[in-house]
């Protein structure tokens, strides 16, 4: 809304600095940072060496009888309430605000016609779309691996439960000032070198504790030594970029209701090809902007002095 | 500045806001609404709300934060059009047009407040910047421009309630820059509600989901412009008793078109070149729900605002202007709602009584907004102020039961009988009176 006023050509060229400043500003910030934070741009194989040694699980879908062991550990760890809105075992387990972890089972899908049982928690990925998607950084990946949350500082925008592929985290939706709640792979128990809660409660040896890279080799150990029993596939070794958790399985996975055909860059890759565009494109609109008003101001100025010649000619007259 | 060729005035010589009976019923939705934010805020987002972890955004992210930034999206466009492309006859709406955008904005910050779950933390981004999120860049642009167009009104305050000298004399030194940060940030942010979904690609139906996302929500936003301003113009120029400015409008329209037509062109190469336009036909709700959209909601008022014949027709005008907005709006429920409904893991979300309780109420309280600040500050031009005048403080007075002491009793037509039903029928008489400006 313009004021019936004249503009100074001196403030004129301090905006033309100050948006000039502004816009260099922009650019240099993004950048920089975007090298601290690594991971957004390298590839799947760059992560895999970056991560081989974070803390990570493997589960082995054929191991597993759904005992559901691992599941009263967690409540037990992280002191969850048991819901019955919220089944954590059984056909309808599904990831909550009390449930972190749940064993779900599926159906009779296996050859032998048995049913197939599997674990399911917050995949802790290496480039993990909830931690880039978080604007308050609420969200991050801790050196050990694990995807972290600080709820101090989260402003419950839910924008990590639409960003993640593996619909990992939840909102306590009961609260009045509701959290995001997810597995944090047992983070205090890391701090004294444990292995989580859910693999130390694990009767049949489905769910195997270590780093990451020991885990990998193992998985596809373990499928190398039974071509014939397992899937030939590591779900999570190259899913968005790779996750910390691993898991292999002799029914194939998108049997068994397992996000599949999801890509093989970190998610926030694409988000970042999009936001490097942001700071140059703020800086070069700025300055067209800048360069078509001082045109127009020209314009206007050689009208205004045209129209004063003639209000003189008539007053002449 | 050539804004000395247009004059503007208010419609009310003294401050004043009248009553009518649709004022009334926004009133009432306005205080419903105000009882349900309460509500909200003490119990939570679940008592209140029918959001789940399935569904963690519905009808305020839909309506109040995506579409209400887009159709506000005239401001920035007329802004551009008019102060640095140079077209001066659109000056005429710069007003109306900005202060849309600016209540449409406060609104978007109130819908978007009462989305977060936890409000009392919305300072944190300022200290701890997450800047790898889309979120971050717009949580900055929307609460930067929304105190960008809050200043940019001060000019226009400035002209009722003349304000300190201080304030007066840093308003004159920071014009410029204010005028052209106030387009850089709608154009960062417009394109930034699109690239909000790019990181949901594990979620988001392959219809929908697109590297493009952010360029057309910045392009639909700004050919969405035009369209809104006539919306608005002539919802109000009905309310006020004026004729819409349709040759203003026709002009703008026909850039509107255009646009349009960039942007058909733009979805279907998308679709195509990502190899999946063969899909658009398989006939799931989806691919009806996108026909829809990009047929009667973009081509449709596309054409109707390219034929010279049609965008001059009062008529066509409005119903392309419609069409193109509820288009809009279509679009991005389909990237709320449709392009999500798959990955839902078979969850619905229908909002609850609440949340329509405040999405209602923040528009009715935006409706009233502009109504007072349209009759009380100089938005309209001088010419459109006089013809507005008559009718609107006529008019705008508590219906005939409510209404202490009839004003216009003094006036020179006598009345028959003090039945207020006679009284509304008077009424009526005196709005059909030509005006008398």
């Amino acid at each position: 809304m313009p004021p019936n006023t004249r503009i100074p050509r001196r403030t004129f060229l301090k905006a033309v600095a100050v948006t000039a400043g502004t816009a260099g500003i922009a650019t240099a910030l993004p950048t920089g940072s975007a090298a601290a934070s690594g991971g957004s741009t390298g590839s799947t194989e760059d992560l895999a060496e970056e991560h081989a040694g974070d803390r990570g699980l493997l589960i082995d879908l054929t191991r597993c009888v759904g005992c559901g062991r691992c599941v009263d550990a967690c409540k037990a760890e992280n002191e969850l309430p048991w819901r019955e809105d919220q089944p954590a075992r059984g056909p309808d387990a599904v990831l909550a605000s009390a449930n972190w972890s749940v064993v779900r089972s599926e159906g009779r899908v296996g050859a032998d016609g048995e049913p197939r049982y599997v674990k399911t928690q917050c995949m802790h990925c290496l480039d993990p779309a909830c931690a880039s998607a978080c604007f308050v950084k609420a969200l991050h990946k801790q050196d050990n691996g694990i995807v972290a949350y600080d709820p101090t500082i989260c402003v419950g925008c839910r924008y990590c439960l639409m960003a993640c592929p593996f619909s990992a985290p939840s909102f306590d939706w009961d609260a009045t000032f509701g959290r995001v709640t997810k597995c944090d792979l047992c983070d205090e128990r890391a701090e004294r070198g444990e292995p989580t809660a859910c693999s130390e409660a694990c009767p049949t040896g489905a769910i195997t504790f270590g780093s990451r890279g020991e885990l990998l080799e193992e998985a596809h150990r373990r499928i190398a030594e039974r071509p014939d029993r397992y899937v030939d596939h590591v779900y999570g070794e190259r899913e968005v970029g790779g996750t910390s958790i691993l898991y292999v399985s002799d029914v194939p996975f998108e049997e068994l209701g397992f996000a599949t055909g999801l890509p093989t860059e970190p998610l926030p890759s694409y988000t970042w090809e999009i936001s490097q565009l942001i700071p140059p494109t703020a800086a070069g609109l700025g300055l067209t902007l800048i360069a078509l008003y001082a045109r127009r101001r020209q314009v206007l100025r050689a009208h205004e002095a045209s129209e004063a010649g003639a209000t003189e000619m008539e007053a002449r007259t | 500045m050539s804004g000395g060729s247009v004059q503007h005035a208010p419609i009310r010589g003294r401050w004043g806001f009248g009553f009518t009976w649709v004022r009334l019923v926004l009133f009432a939705l306005g205080a419903l609404g105000v009882l349900a934010i309460t509500y909200r805020l003490i119990f939570g987002l679940g008592v209140a709300t029918n959001l789940n972890d399935d569904w963690p955004w519905g009808l305020w992210v839909w309506w109040d934060v995506l579409t209400g930034v887009a159709l506000a999206g005239g401001g920035y466009s007329t802004v551009l059009v008019v102060n640095f492309l140079g077209r001066e006859r659109y000056r005429h709406i710069e007003r109306a047009a900005c202060l849309t955008s600016l209540i449409g904005y406060l609104l978007v910050c109130g819908g978007l407040g009462l989305d977060l779950g936890r409000w009392f933390n919305a300072w944190r981004p300022l200290v701890s910047w997450g800047y790898h999120s889309v979120m971050f860049e717009l949580f900055i642009c929307v609460s930067g421009y929304t105190i960008v167009q809050v200043i940019e009104f001060l000019y226009v305050f400035d002209e009722r309630l003349p304000l300190p000298r201080i304030v007066r004399t840093v308003l004159s030194k920071i014009y410029v820059p204010v005028l052209i940060v106030g387009v850089v940030l709608p154009f960062l942010h417009q394109s930034a509600l699109g690239s909000l979904y790019v990181i949901a690609k594990g979620r988001l139906d392959p219809l929908w989901w697109s590297m493009l996302l952010p360029l057309f929500f910045l392009v639909s936003s700004f050919y969405v412009g035009p369209a809104m301003v006539t919306v608005e113009n002539f919802l109000s120029a009905h309310a006020q008793g004026r004729r819409p400015p349709i040759d203003v409008l026709s002009g703008m329209v026909r850039f509107a078109g255009k646009l349009m037509t960039w942007y058909l062109v733009l979805r279907v190469g998308d679709l195509a070149v990502r190899g999946i336009l063969p899909r658009v036909w398989e006939g799931s709700v989806q691919s009806q729900l996108l026909l829809l959209e990009v047929v009667v909601g973009v081509a449709v008022p596309a054409a109707l605002f390219l034929v010279r014949s049609t965008r001059r027709q009062p008529f066509w005008l409005a119903t392309g202007g419609a069409l193109a907005v509820l288009g809009v709006a279509l679009g991005r429920a389909n990237v709320v709602f449709t392009a999500m409904a798959d990955s839902a893991h078979g969850a619905t979300y229908v909002p609850s009584l609440v949340e329509l309780a405040v999405t209602v109420g923040l528009i009715s309280i935006g409706i009233l907004a502009y109504l007072f600040v349209v009759e009380n500050f100089p938005i309209l031009t001088k010419e459109e102020a006089a013809e507005a005048t008559s009718h609107v403080v006529e008019r705008t007075m508590l219906p005939a039961p409510l209404r202490p002491r009839p004003s216009y009793a003094a006036s020179a037509r006598p009345r028959p009988a003090a039945r207020p039903s006679r009284g509304r029928r008077a009424e009526v008489r005196v709005r059909r009176s030509p005006p008398s400006g």
